[in-house]
């Protein structure tokens, strides 16, 4: 089976920093992956490179066999959705002329939004359970819904494969878990998700597997009940090894430590 | 259940999408008034049954009053209405460009740099101007382009343009450049009529254009609002920021430098005609956003047609309110428009913008 994207031997630097180092990874349809480590080890940059706005140093990131670097970003984003992890809009767009965006590479220069368009923007809408925002003010809302709406700008551009950046980030438990049902959601969709996290507690479940990166070993990837063990965390996230008790009694009760 | 959604949904689609119609008849019947009852204004009153009975066939002017109507009023009309299109529109692209409701042509130094390409053209270039107005209007061109794409390349950090940099380029630019036209001044080989024109310019004068002059400013608008209309949409996408846009496919260099020089043609259309008027294309688009929302394609049009409105206006007021002595309508404005930017910059602050 071909995959979705692909990574071969992609280095990537900021600068001097190499932040990625021949990273050797793929994407199949239906997979649920989350990427894990800690701050700076280029888990962001990683979503980047898979969604064609940023070009490895050396290597090869290839959509379904063709390298990024020689697709338009039209067409990458007719199969590849990122959604960031901040959005700023300077006007008050209401929900349903920001998820329209998604439509962007879809349209021609003159010619307008048509049928099909509204189809998968509603579509979009009714799946990240936004369609009674559609009016409502994009800035206004809170931060919950503006992450489903976001969402909902990607699945308009209706992709074979979703990148979400940090999506848990500055929600409260209950928006976490209603993240988590979309996630599951989206996957039952059909659609390949590739997903950021900071909180490891959220994984497991959810995602079919980890990706564990980290700033000075090669990336590790594996089941979540593989790779979300202390002894292999410890070595990536550089903590003291007395703080392996409250890791795992984390990872085993979240509900008392988000709360 | 199910039926009620769907219906609610095809209402739905049909009324957010329209184009503002009722909106764009209103305005268009407003700014058919408005000029009836401007020709009719001025130092010389001429009743207005008199004009419709000229225009439906009767011969009801005295010579006079056709001259004052054809040569001195209505050149003046379309004048104010084609700066008035210009000044919104070129507020509105600059704005979705900077990401920045406060972006106006004169506040971000794009009318100063017209200004000094303007003077260049009647001081350094005497004989050429004097054989056509072309001249003027393409160095007008020419030293908006200059000017704003200096103040963009200041503006920016790190992809972004805040207010403070934006202001402060824009106007450390725009001081330089209107005051380099008095320099021009100087250099003045026809002494006086130079001055005259560059004190106009530098006030926000509508003078008296002649048919040709208005012919080419025409073109230059048609030229303008047509190179908008795929910009329109091209701008909702750039409002989510760059990196977002590049990722959904917008070229967005090229969006940029597509609106750099629309922008420019439509800033030095206006001052080509009147000069530095300020505010008008920070006033219009901004009242429209509070009615129409921020959707480019929506607001195009009207902003547009109520931007010629409001200079119709403005400049009508400027003109009679003291007659037989005149006021510069950048004077005007600029009395209008100054508390109102303070007003939005106090909003910005709070970072809630309509």
């Amino acid at each position: 089976m071909m995959p979705l994207i692909e990574f071969a031997h992609v280095d990537f630097a900021y600068g001097t920093r190499n932040v990625i180092r021949d990273l050797d990874a793929r994407v199949f349809e239906n997979q649920c992956i989350a990427v894990v480590g800690p701050n700076g080890a280029g888990k962001t940059t990683l979503l980047r490179l898979a969604a064609g706005t940023l070009a490895p140093a050396y290597g090869e990131v290839s959509l379904k066999g063709r390298d990024l670097q020689l697709l338009k970003q039209r067409e990458i984003a007719r199969s590849v959705a990122f959604v960031p992890q901040n959005v700023e809009v300077p006007f008050s767009f209401t929900v349903e002329q920001f998820v329209e965006q998604g439509r962007t590479p879809f349209l021609k220069l003159f010619s307008g939004l048509c049928g099909a368009d509204y189809e998968a923007m509603r579509r979009a809408m009714e799946l990240t359970d936004t369609w009674s925002l559609r009016s409502r003010v994009f800035n206004e809302l809170s931060g919950g819904e503006r992450q489903r709406v976001k969402i909902a700008l990607g699945l308009a551009q209706q992709p074979r494969l979703l990148l979400l950046d940090e999506p848990m980030q500055h929600l409260d438990i209950g928006r976490q878990f209603e993240m988590i049902d979309l996630i599951v959601l989206l996957r039952r969709e059909g659609i390949a998700i590739v997903a950021s996290m900071h909180d490891l507690a959220l994984i497991q479940g959810t995602f079919s597997s980890v990706w564990l990166m980290s700033r000075d070993e090669p990336m590790r990837q594996g089941a979540p009940e593989e790779i979300l063990q202390p002894e292999v965390l410890e070595v990536a996230f550089n903590y003291q090894p007395h703080h392996r008790h409250r890791l795992m009694e984390r990872m085993r009760n979240p509900m008392e430590y988000a709360l | 259940m199910a039926k009620e959604v769907t219906a609610e949904r095809a209402i739905y689609m049909s009324t957010q999408h329209r184009r503002p119609y009722w909106l764009l008849a209103m305005l268009s019947v407003s700014i058919a008034l408005a000029v009836l009852v401007a020709v009719g204004m001025g130092a010389v009153h001429v009743p207005v049954w008199l004009l419709v009975r000229q225009v439906t066939g009767g011969e009801s002017l005295s010579a006079d009053q056709r001259i004052i109507f054809l040569s001195i009023r209505l050149p003046r009309i379309v004048a104010s209405l084609l700066v008035g299109a210009a000044l919104s529109v070129s507020g509105l692209l600059f704005q979705g460009l900077f990401r920045n409701p406060l972006a106006d042509p004169y506040v971000i130094g794009s009318s100063g740099g017209a200004v000094l390409g303007a003077s260049i053209g009647v001081f350094l270039l005497p004989p050429i101007s004097a054989a056509g107005f072309s001249t003027t209007a393409l160095l007008a061109f020419v030293g908006a382009l200059g000017s704003i794409t200096l103040v963009y390349w200041l503006a920016r950090v790190d992809g972004r343009t805040p207010v403070v940099a934006l202001l402060l380029a824009g106007f450390a630019v725009s001081t330089m450049l209107s005051y380099s036209s008095y320099f021009l001044e100087v250099l003045d080989r026809d002494f006086g009529t130079g001055m005259r024109v560059l004190a106009s310019w530098l006030h926000g004068t509508i003078a008296q254009p002649t048919w040709p002059q208005l012919a080419i400013v025409t073109f230059m608008l048609a030229i303008g609002l047509a190179g908008s209309v795929p910009l329109a949409r091209n701008l909702n996408t750039l409002a989510l920021g760059e990196e977002y846009a590049t990722h959904l496919g917008l070229s967005v260099q090229q969006t940029r430098i597509a609106v750099i020089v629309i922008g420019s043609i439509l800033t030095a259309a206006a001052v080509a005609l009147g000069g530095l008027i300020s505010f008008v294309g920070l006033i219009v688009p901004h009242m429209l956003r509070m009615v129409l929302g921020p959707d480019h394609v929506r607001l195009l049009p009207a902003t547009a047609l109520s931007g010629a409105l409001f200079l119709l206006v403005a400049d009508t007021v400027a003109r009679t309110a003291i007659a037989p002595a005149e006021l510069p309508v950048g004077v005007l404005t600029a009395l209008i428009g100054g508390p109102f930017f303070l007003y939005l910059l106090r909003k910005t602050k709070q970072g809630v913008m309509p």
